[in-house]
């Protein structure tokens, strides 16, 4: 994990300890978003998992139905060629099954 | 074991926010309003601006021996024994004088802004002469540029014409350094805060001079600070569209680690201001034609252990006058309070950039601007400041209603699965996998969503918070009074717990201050946060259950405004989850679900066919 990885996740849980409990958890996903982003920021690092997250809180509204959304597994020889994959790599994965 | 030790961690670390608070406030100076019978001149003014031209050393060096400007050469050993002529500045809504002794503007009071919320207590001081320790002052000079031009300093007795100074009667200074050069410099003042002066040097001598003329602002000592992150107070500056704050803590190391370069900060721009801001106060200066550039410092004078505050501006360069010219300088100085709307109307109308940021509107200022003004507007139609409060608060609330209603209709259907979903959660607790799927089967066969999302919440989030600021910052909520024992919105709830609201007769600290106000929130706050869905890991839920406790402690010395306002929306987010949840339950109770939403009894656990995978219930 590199130094931006840790201060994104830093604040993240910063946030599930302070704020959280605050404004309550209200997230229509499992994982919920905070957790989702810790996860993404960890598994695709700082800039991509961002963007995963970002774009997960924007689909975490009364619009959507919400439900299993895990963060997607890293495709080992995908990434390493097009790092800067587009965020909407989140919304399409299907968990296995 | 480790709950007990992390309620431990929890007491230790409130009693140590509540002890730093103690200290805080403690070592904080108390400014000590007494009249001391002051002479002028007594203290040495080390820092002049610092000539934009290198060969002249800057003048931040306490006491250095070189002739920069009329800061060193007023160290003098004696006071002159004459009394300075003093000419009294008064319009309607200040007071004050200006010495004609090192021409500057030396005692100042806002006659609509009182001490204390006392009726007859004194008008706010905002200036006061050098040599008080709570001296504060403006003074207009020049700096040598040429090395030989000698120029007035602090102890230069000037001709004064006209006075007392007011709107429309400007007051005229001058001094003859008697090698032909004429000093002047006229005064004037309009009917709220804004001071104009017009410097110039008539050079009637056969050689050209170089001086450089400047306008400075003065503080003698650090002002009590609330120290407080949503609230700026120190040097402040708009340089080109740019907001440059500084607190006099960062003054203190900036002043410390550019001690060379003699000042904290520095910056020349066509555009701007400059000035020294505090949470209700400014003094500021700026430069009156508006096609000059110029050149505007912060600088932090160390003095015999007491910190010095200084903000200057000069002209971009020097100025060369040739025999039989002159030239000049003009400069504007406001010194008052941060009234918003007076703010945007000399922005607006005298063409001083981004002036209303005075104010510290903060991040969010495209959303605390609208609201000082909705709540401005409140005020004017109510009379009362806490009641504009409580409705304006209550017109977001209802604003939000459609958002809030959605996510607290499903947190209620929540509370009626829950049983259900604390079973799941127990049967698969080795297979986190299992339970998830499980879990979303079960939202999927009772059809509900378990929340509304964290989008809905997060778009509130700067809403409240801005409105939160708009409260801290507004000198509207300064001594205005709420019903009852609140006689000031800005100040802390007077009334504590700990003495028996007043029955004994005894003054504890600060840290056992435990107002009714600040009951009250933790109260609605209790309740707020038992009708919310607890957080499912158990030392978070400790945490939670602690909340409460915590935040009535840090916000018992909050202005009471703030506390008020907090313990409003509580209250209102309780009326409205409330509402909703028993509207809920009534339809609920209508057609009873297959399931039995009870809420009563954990139903029969589900058998494996109504697992659903999870790809079905994202769909």
């Amino acid at each position: 994990m590199n130094p931006a990885q840790h201060v994104l996740k830093g604040a993240i849980v910063t946030y599930q300890w302070t704020l959280r409990p605050f404004i309550g958890a209200n997230c229509r996903f499992h994982p919920s978003c905070s957790h989702y982003a810790i996860e993404a920021v960890t598994e695709h690092g700082a800039v991509k998992g961002a963007a995963m997250s970002a774009w997960r809180i924007l689909r975490c509204n009364p619009w959507n139905a919400g439900g299993y959304d895990p963060v997607p597994p890293r495709k080992p020889g995908l990434n390493r060629l097009r790092p800067a994959a587009s965020p909407s790599a989140g919304p399409d994965t299907r968990p296995e099954s | 074991m480790d709950q007990k030790r992390l309620l431990a961690a929890i007491a230790l670390s409130v009693g140590i926010l509540l002890l730093f608070e103690m200290w805080n406030r403690g070592n904080a100076p108390v400014p000590p309003p007494r009249p001391v019978a002051t002479q002028q001149a007594d203290v040495p003014l080390p820092a002049v601006p610092a000539p934009a031209t290198p060969q002249v050393a800057p003048g931040a060096a306490p006491g250095a021996p070189q002739a920069a400007g009329p800061g060193e050469t007023a160290v003098t050993a004696a006071p002159p024994a004459i009394p300075a002529q003093r000419v009294q500045v008064e319009n309607t809504r200040v007071q004050g004088a200006l010495t004609a002794r090192g021409l500057s503007l030396d005692q100042l009071t806002l006659r609509d802004y009182r001490e204390t919320v006392e009726p007859n207590s004194p008008n706010v001081t905002l200036l006061a002469p050098r040599g008080r320790p709570e001296g504060y002052f403006a003074q207009w000079g020049w700096t040598q540029a040429d090395g030989r031009t000698p120029v007035p300093n602090n102890d230069t007795d000037w001709t004064v014409t006209g006075g007392p100074l007011g709107p429309n009667s400007p007051v005229t200074f001058r001094w003859d350094n008697g090698q032909g050069q004429i000093f002047q410099a006229v005064v004037s003042l309009d009917a709220n805060y804004m001071f104009e002066v017009r410097q110039s040097v008539e050079n009637t001598s056969a050689e050209a001079v170089t001086v450089l003329p400047w306008a400075r602002i003065r503080r003698e000592r650090t002002p009590q600070v609330q120290g407080f992150f949503i609230l700026h107070e120190g040097f402040i500056a708009v340089q080109d569209g740019r907001l440059t704050e500084m607190t006099y803590s960062t003054g203190r190391d900036e002043g410390n680690s550019r001690r060379a370069l003699g000042s904290a900060w520095e910056n020349e721009a066509a555009e701007g201001w400059a000035g020294l801001s505090d949470k209700y106060w400014l003094t500021a200066l700026t430069r009156l034609d508006r096609n000059e550039r110029i050149r505007s410092a912060f600088r932090h004078i160390p003095d015999a252990g007491v910190d010095r505050w200084q903000v200057d501006i000069a002209p971009a360069a020097p100025q060369l006058i040739a025999p039989g010219q002159s030239a000049g300088f003009g400069s504007r100085l406001f010194a008052g309070a941060k009234e918003v709307r007076l703010l945007d109307d000399y922005r607006d109308r005298l063409h001083i950039q981004d002036f209303d940021k005075a104010i510290d509107f903060g991040w969010f200022y495209f959303i605390t601007k609208p609201f000082f003004y909705a709540l401005d507007y409140l005020f004017i139609l109510t009379g009362n400041f806490g009641v504009a409060i409580l409705i304006f608060t209550l017109a977001l609330k209802i604003l939000f209603f459609p958002l809030a209603n959605k996510a607290y209709k499903s947190m209620s259907r929540m509370r009626l699965v829950a049983p259900k979903m604390q079973e799941i959660r127990e049967r698969y607790k080795d297979d986190p996998q299992k339970m998830q799927a499980e879990m979303m089967a079960l939202y999927k066969s009772e059809k509900i969503n378990p929340a509304s999302g964290c989008l809905p919440i997060l778009v509130q989030i700067p809403v409240f918070f801005a409105l939160y600021k708009v409260l801290f910052v507004t000198i509207e909520m300064r001594h205005a009074p709420f019903f009852g024992w609140i006689r000031d919105l800005s100040d802390m709830d007077p009334t504590n717990a700990f003495t028996l609201f007043g029955l004994i007769p005894w003054d504890p600290p600060l840290f056992l201050h435990l107002p009714i106000w600040a009951i009250l929130m933790g109260l609605t706050m209790f309740i707020q946060q038992k009708l919310n869905p607890q957080p499912p890991d158990p030392i978070q839920q400790k945490i939670f259950a602690w909340l409460p406790v915590i935040f009535t402690f840090m916000l018992a010395s909050f202005p009471a405004g703030l506390v008020i306002y907090w313990t409003w929306n509580n209250l209102l987010s309780i009326a409205q989850q409330w509402y909703i949840m028993r509207l809920d339950a009534k339809a609920q109770a209508a057609k009873p679900p297959a399931q039995g939403g009870t809420g009563g009894a954990p139903p029969a656990p589900k058998g494996g066919g109504k697992l659903a995978g999870p790809a079905a219930a994202k769909k």
